[in-house]
């Protein structure tokens, strides 16, 4: 009854969504610190104790969600906006910590803490007796906790902490097995990709403080969620929208920055599934939704979106139809659709993008975590045909046969994005390393006249 | 320019010089344990393990300090060490060293027994500023003393041998410049390719001209950038085209500077760079049989060419880094030199490590000074002598030895069961499988009426099979055999027409099925499923991770309800004179079928006696999301499941015409024995009976209680292994116990459906009456035998043909990738990555792994096969000489040997070429009512007990 009559009462209302917003976010932060510090006291939780504690979390998410959605749809997801505090203010600035409850965040944070919650149960059998288990489940919960803050965020700053927690544990976990080069290699080229990237969302947030004081969206935009207008002038919207289009092309996997996402299958394979096949790689085009008035006010952003995302889409699908390996054929595959999700939202669509997002996730993540029965499922198949399923055929076929090898090669070495970016990008990065080292040597030679020879010629001590 | 005849013939012999060497292992969806290490069986075990060593980089033994922690817990002993240094050293063990004060016995024993550190001379240097190590003057005069002694004479220089591969000499030069990291992708994507069975939704292109030519032609053509170091990749591949394997080559050899002379061990080594692909392109050039798809002209040689290509360019590239762009030959005499030889310790390092020596066998500082300039050399060239690795050897011949002692022990002090008087109810003959042998037990602690027999579980039926529901006949026999007969699965003809309907329904269902993922491969389709199937595929994910059983017994349900179970049979009997298309005859003639009834029964001993029923039951594993499925098959099967052998073989033997031209024979099998076939689910622990409805009216009272002691040994089987599963609480009832296998068989999130064979160590062949009531911890193959119906040996030879190199090589399997899992095993597989449908990579692009998965083999003890044979050792020597795969695995130790004959006790162990007779350590056999009293809330190892149940008395 007292929900009830909270929910007849608009002043009561507000402060049942502040306490489950806050709960939202508080679960899987306590759950973090939870399992988090004893360890760190030298004694370890049992497996069991840390995956129920962080499923715990989840679970207080997930419910806290559902009963939001429950407030708000009875009130036709008006939005509600929690003000926690601020961080720091002069003049007319003001960094807040703002969140928000409304028809875009209350739906996105119930499927988003579901999953996590779904992968949590999965991963406390799948990675049963692993080295690193604990290490997992906090880094899930840095995920949770960072994706909660992202989706709530009220306010550029609180959604640039939420952004900075997803990559960063999405970096660890592609390093996650750390004693193998190859996965340290692709976490470290995840990580500058993100790196790269997040300096569009630090500048967007920049430029909205300048624009108009704030970084809170309820002063960047007006109105509900998907029927807000844009308070920005045109100017600083379009280069807003920029900004946040270069922010999300990195996490998003979109030209020119594809090539961290099949690398990035290096974790195990819950971690791939809840990150590069539904939430992680979903992130960019929550983002984008969550500012969608700004695409409204500046058309030239919504025409690079479209044309991005379908250039990813094109790409990533000629490409993912080579790949033999069952994990890059996947990546590839969440690279073509959200890539077409870019092209919704640059067409202006609110709802199907958002459909779109949540249905793929979940096709995505199952597709994923049952990869590894692809030889059971083929031999499934091949018995019920009564055969081997035949090869699809293409318009490419038509082609003369020049073309076709041109086009298997472009595909094979991936649209060359990998030898663009040694050639371009690392090459020249390590020959200036190279000539600040020399000139580096040189000066402290000609400082401390010593004749530096190097350290593998150095004379053993006596 | 084509280059000479010999020069050819050599490099063919160097290649397959080495890929004898290469793993063994085809595509992973028939997966069978085999030695790793087969290409090194015809050398010594403790020799072979040591060269592999050097060859892969791989680990010959477990880690010192794990044997430490084996020796402080008590699983080896002081008494097993000294045995495997007396075993060692013999005579030379009274060598005395340090003007006599010390023997070399009394020097390695200490070694073994206290851990030394050998660091180097900073880590030393560090020690003794930070540490304050020196706790009395004594000590530091000791200490005093040995830095004196080392200064008298020089330390004995090890000799490094530079490498001649130019890879591995850039990288000892300029650790940095590690050419393999650059070649490698692009080779891995190029052999992935080339061998895709069905991933890839576009195959590359020309695959028929094979990996070299295939790969030119798509490299040739200048389309786009490289990497930097790969900017004359277009002309050296145009160069290639058209060109022998072997030319190329010769070519690329000298091109990248190395002499002829080094030539071979170029090759050797190259190929074995990327062991996992080479190997696997060497299987499908072997055996394209195995192929599972569509077969790939895959040839070594080419894989050899188009590597050396790639190694070649990035050779010239690192060249530049040196300052020699363009002078390969220059180069690679210049690295040679530039090599840094292996240095020895330093004077400190060596100070530190005689002192330690000094404080371990008692030299005090004067002794020390004592010592002159030859003694100390000689002191520490026995310390030298006696590396890590040759305390590791001698540890695991310890940890090996006290794992015998236990197994011998118990086998002297075990009784045999009384001959039973009565008509035994059921007598079941299941696959000599360890897992079988738990169950085995359980059933037979059901009381003495129910009797159990092993054999190699293809029941000696080597066929390909079809059921109703394969698109092909697969091969169901071991993996050295190729059948001659095809056996097919029919439905009855009620029920003909049901059958066609559920085939057009599953077919309907397949392509719909098939649509969908290649639909997953278009844009627009791939759009159009995301929106739709998004929210239908939410239904499975939460079911299958959240309800593993439910789910899995739901959709088991709901398919045979929309497709309609179907009854069938096996058609055994030879029906047509012409051999099929692929050579094979379908269907066995009646003598053919009366043969193989007479092999099995004769082999396993069951020429009288016979029951009223006799099951015979095949087994196999049901898991998912699990790529490595089919390595919990059986062996025997070739990584198949043997149900169809089981039911083939009980048709055969019902066949009155079989029966009467056994009698003929001289094995008459009583009219009122009947047969029936089976198979044994060893992950969900399922049982299921065929052609229950061939069984008389007369039998059905018997299969009954039959099927009922079945269900009772299948649950407590169940809790036996639930011990084993750390994620299971000890105190699992039965039946928890049984539900809890049946979901983990059913779920995604479980990458320990099952054990699989860990902790095999030993193989028993014999007479089940001697080992009957001996618990033997699902560690033993179990083999019938009777040696009192084999007086010359030929049922022991042929038996052990069958069995032995399967036991062998699932144990070597086993314990190979136990110690080194990472270069013998595959590792751990959470990211694993089915690749082409033919094996697994780690993550996105590394080497093909191969070998068996951490989770596999984490509680394997990796101990050497302990086969015991219940015979006369002149009998055994005679047949094993009998069996060259067999003689070579016991000469070379492989496998450990012991005969077990004559009344009470009567073991003999094999030893330097003889059998020795065996004196038990300790006679103690405890006795517990049920094997449960003995397991319930262990988890790990159990010795041997005597199970007063299964001995049809006493305690029960």
């Amino acid at each position: 009854m007292s929900l009830l009559a909270a929910v007849l009462e608009p002043e009561r209302t507000h402060d049942l969504v502040a306490a489950l917003v806050v709960a939202q976010l508080a679960a899987p932060a306590l759950a973090l610190l939870g399992i988090g510090i004893p360890p760190l006291l030298g004694r370890p939780l049992s497996e069991r104790t840390t995956s129920r504690l962080v499923g715990t979390g989840f679970a207080t998410a997930f419910l806290a969600a559902l009963v939001m959605f429950g407030v708000l749809a009875g009130r036709g997801f008006a939005p509600e906006t929690v003000h926690l505090g601020t961080w720091f203010s002069f003049d007319r600035h003001a960094a807040t910590i703002d969140l928000v409850a409304d028809g875009l965040s209350v739906p996105y944070v119930c499927f988003s803490t579901g999953l996590c919650l779904l992968v949590n149960a999965f991963a406390g059998r799948y990675l049963h007796r692993e080295p690193g288990f604990t290490r997992f489940f906090v880094l899930l919960a840095v995920f949770g906790t960072g994706m909660n803050l992202m989706v709530l965020a009220g306010s550029f700053d609180v959604l640039f902490a939420g952004w900075e927690l997803i990559g960063i544990s999405s970096t660890l976990l592609i390093g996650f097995f750390h004693e193998r080069p190859n996965a340290v290699r692709a976490a470290i080229r995840a990580f500058v990709t993100y790196r790269i990237c997040d300096v569009g969302l630090l500048a967007a947030s920049v430029v909205a403080h300048t624009a108009v004081g704030s970084g809170d969206f309820d002063r960047l935009f007006h109105g509900g969620w998907p029927d807000a207008t844009c308070l920005v002038p045109a100017a600083p919207a379009t280069l807003l929208a920029l900004l946040l289009i270069f922010a999300t092309l990195g996490k998003t996997a979109q030209v020119p920055f594809t090539g961290w996402l099949p690398l990035a299958m290096e974790g195990p394979t819950p971690s791939s599934a809840i990150f590069y096949g539904a939430l992680s790689i979903h992130a960019g085009a929550y983002v984008l939704l969550r500012c969608e008035p700004l695409l409204q006010a500046a058309p030239l952003a919504g025409w690079l979106l479209v044309t991005i995302g379908s250039v990813t889409a094109a790409h990533a699908n000629a490409v993912g139809r080579v790949q033999t390996d069952l994990k890059s054929m996947l990546a590839y595959g969440s690279m073509a659709q959200a890539g077409l999700i870019f092209v919704e939202i640059g067409l202006g669509w609110r709802v199907v993008p958002l459909v779109h997002v949540v249905s793929h996730a979940i096709l995505r993540s199952l597709q994923i975590l049952r990869s590894p029965s692809a030889l059971h499922d083929r031999h499934t198949l091949v018995a019920a045909l009564g055969g081997q399923p035949g090869a699809g055929r293409s318009w490419t076929d038509r082609l003369p046969q020049a073309w076709r090898l041109a086009i298997y090669r472009l595909a094979l070495d991936r649209g060359y994005e990998e030898m663009a970016v040694a050639r371009l990008v690392v090459e020249p990065f390590r020959r200036l390393v190279d000539r600040l080292d020399a000139w580096e040597r040189a000066g402290a030679d000609w400082l401390g006249d010593l004749r530096l020879r190097g350290p593998r010629d150095r004379e053993p001590l006596p | 320019m084509p280059a000479s005849e010999s020069t050819r013939d050599a490099v063919a012999q160097a290649i397959a010089d080495t890929a004898r060497f290469l793993p063994t292992q085809g595509p992973i969806d028939v997966f069978v344990a085999q030695n790793i290490l087969q290409g090194f069986e015809d050398r010594p075990y403790e020799a072979a393990v040591v060269e592999a060593a050097g060859l892969f980089g791989t680990e010959p033994f477990m880690p010192e300090s794990v044997y430490r922690e084996e020796l402080a817990r008590g699983r080896i002993r002081a008494a097993d060490i000294e045995a495997a240094v007396d075993a060692e050293l013999g005579d030379t063990g009274g060598t005395r060293l340090a003007a006599g004060r010390v023997t070399l016995h009394a020097l390695r024993l200490a070694l073994l027994k206290h851990p030394v550190h050998q660091e180097d001379d900073d880590a030393v240097r560090w020690t003794l500023t930070e540490r304050e190590p020196f706790a009395t003057a004594d000590a530091q005069d000791l200490w005093h003393a040995c830095m004196e002694a080392v200064s008298l004479f020089r330390p004995a220089v090890l000799d490094g041998r530079p490498p001649a591969r130019p890879r591995d000499l850039i990288v000892a030069v300029a650790p940095a410049l590690d050419t393999d990291a650059l070649v490698h992708p692009r080779l891995i994507r190029l052999c992935a390719a080339f061998l895709d069975q069905g991933v890839a939704a576009r195959q590359m292109p020309g695959r028929d001209l094979g990996l070299l030519q295939a790969s030119a032609r798509l490299l040739a053509w200048p389309f786009g950038p490289v990497e930097p170091w790969a900017t004359r990749l277009s002309g050296a591949m145009k160069a290639v085209r058209g060109r022998d394997s072997l030319d190329v080559i010769v070519d690329e050899i000298h091109a990248i500077g190395v002499p002829p002379s080094h030539r071979d061990e170029v090759v050797g080594r190259t190929l074995l760079a990327l062991r996992g692909w080479a190997g696997m392109i060497h299987q499908l050039e072997q055996r394209p049989d195995r192929t599972p798809v569509r077969r790939v002209p895959a040839r070594l040689a080419d894989f050899l060419a188009l590597r050396l290509v790639l190694d070649r360019l990035a050779a010239e590239w690192a060249a530049a880094a040196f300052g020699r762009a363009g002078d390969m030959a220059g180069l690679w005499t210049d690295l040679r030199d530039r090599h840094p030889p292996q240095r020895g310790p330093g004077s400190v390092a060596r100070a530190f490590l005689l002192c330690q020596v000094a404080q371990l066998v008692g030299l005090t500082a004067a002794d020390i000074r004592g010592l002159d300039a030859p003694d100390l050399a000689e002191l520490e060239r026995a310390v030298q002598q006696f590396d890590a690795v040759a305390r590791r050897r001698l540890f695991h011949l310890a940890y090996e030895r006290r794992h015998r002692i236990v197994t011998l022990d118990a086998l002297a002090a075990h009784e045999a069961a009384p001959p039973p008087a009565d008509r035994p109810a059921a007598q079941a003959v299941f696959c000599m499988d360890d897992r079988c042998e738990s169950f085995r037990r359980h059933l037979e602690e059901r009381g003495p009426e129910w009797e159990t027999f092993g054999a190699a579980g293809f029941f000696f039926v080597p066929m390909y099979y079809r059921g109703i529901d394969d698109w092909h006949a697969t091969p169901l026999c071991p993996i050295v055999m190729r059948p001659q007969h095809t056996v097919f699965e029919v439905p009855v003809e009620e029920a003909a027409g049901r059958h066609r309907l559920r085939q057009a329904v599953r077919r309907t269902l397949g392509r719909l099925q098939g649509g969908v993922s290649s639909a997953h491969r278009t844009l627009l389709g791939g759009s159009l499923l995301a929106a739709v199937g998004g929210a239908i595929a939410a239904v499975p994910l939460v079911a299958r991770v959240v309800f593993p059983r439910s789910t899995d017994r739901m959709a088991r349900t709901t398919t045979e309800l929309g497709r309609g179970r179907v009854a069938t049979r096996l058609l055994v009997d030879r029906q047509e004179d012409r051999p099929l298309a692929d050579g094979t005859f379908a269907g066995f003639t009646v003598g053919e079928q009366a043969a193989i009834v007479r092999r099995l029964l004769e082999d396993i001993g069951l020429t009288r006696r016979f029951a009223p029923l006799v099951a015979v039951l095949g087994h196999g594993s049901t898991s998912l999301n699990n790529p490595h499925e089919s390595a919990y098959d059986c062996g025997a099967c070739g990584g198949g499941r043997g149900g169809a052998n089981a039911r083939a073989f009980a048709l055969m033997a019902n066949d009155p015409r079989v029966r009467r031209r056994l009698a003929a024979a001289g094995l008459a099998i009583p009219a009122d024995t009947v047969f029936i076939g089976g198979m044994l689910d060893t992950c969900s622990n399922a049982l299921v009976f065929y052609d229950r409805d061939h069984v008389p009216p007369t039998h059905r009272d018997e299969l009954a209680a039959f099927t009922v002691a079945c269900d009772i040994a299948r649950a407590a089987d169940a809790q036996e292994r639930c011990r084993r599963f750390a994620s299971v609480p000890l105190n699992v009832s039965t039946d928890e116990a049984l539900r809890c296998v049946e979901a983990r068989a059913a779920d995604l999130a479980q990458v320990r459906p099952e054990l699989g064979h860990a902790t095999n160590a030993v193989c028993l062949i014999g007479r089940r009456q001697r080992s009957r009531g001996l618990f033997l911890d699902r560690r033993a193959f179990l083999v019938s035998y009777d040696p009192e119906a084999d007086a010359d040996g030929a049922i022991l030879a042929r038996t052990l043909a069958a069995v032995g190199p399967v036991a062998a090589g699932i144990n070597l399997a086993y314990t190979l990738s136990r110690i080194d899992p990472i270069g013998y095993g595959c590792g751990t597989k959470l990211p694993h990555n089915i690749t082409g449908l033919i094996g697994v990579m780690d993550g996105h692009a590394s080497d093909l792994r191969t070998g068996l998965p951490w989770q596999t083999v984490e509680i394997h003890e990796p101990v050497r096969l302990l086969v015991v044979i219940d015979a006369p050792p002149d009998r055994i020597t005679t047949a094993i000489a009998r069996v060259p795969a067999v003689e070579r695995l016991v000469a070379n130790r492989w496998v450990h040997l012991a005969a077990w004959h004559g009344s009470r006790g009567g073991l003999a162990s094999f030893a330097g070429g003889q059998f020795v007779a065996y004196v038990p350590e300790s006679d103690r056999l405890p006795t517990v009512p049920r094997s449960v009293d003995w397991f319930a809330g262990h988890r790990g190892h159990l010795p041997p007990v005597r199970t007063a149940a299964a001995l049809g008395g006493g305690l029960r």
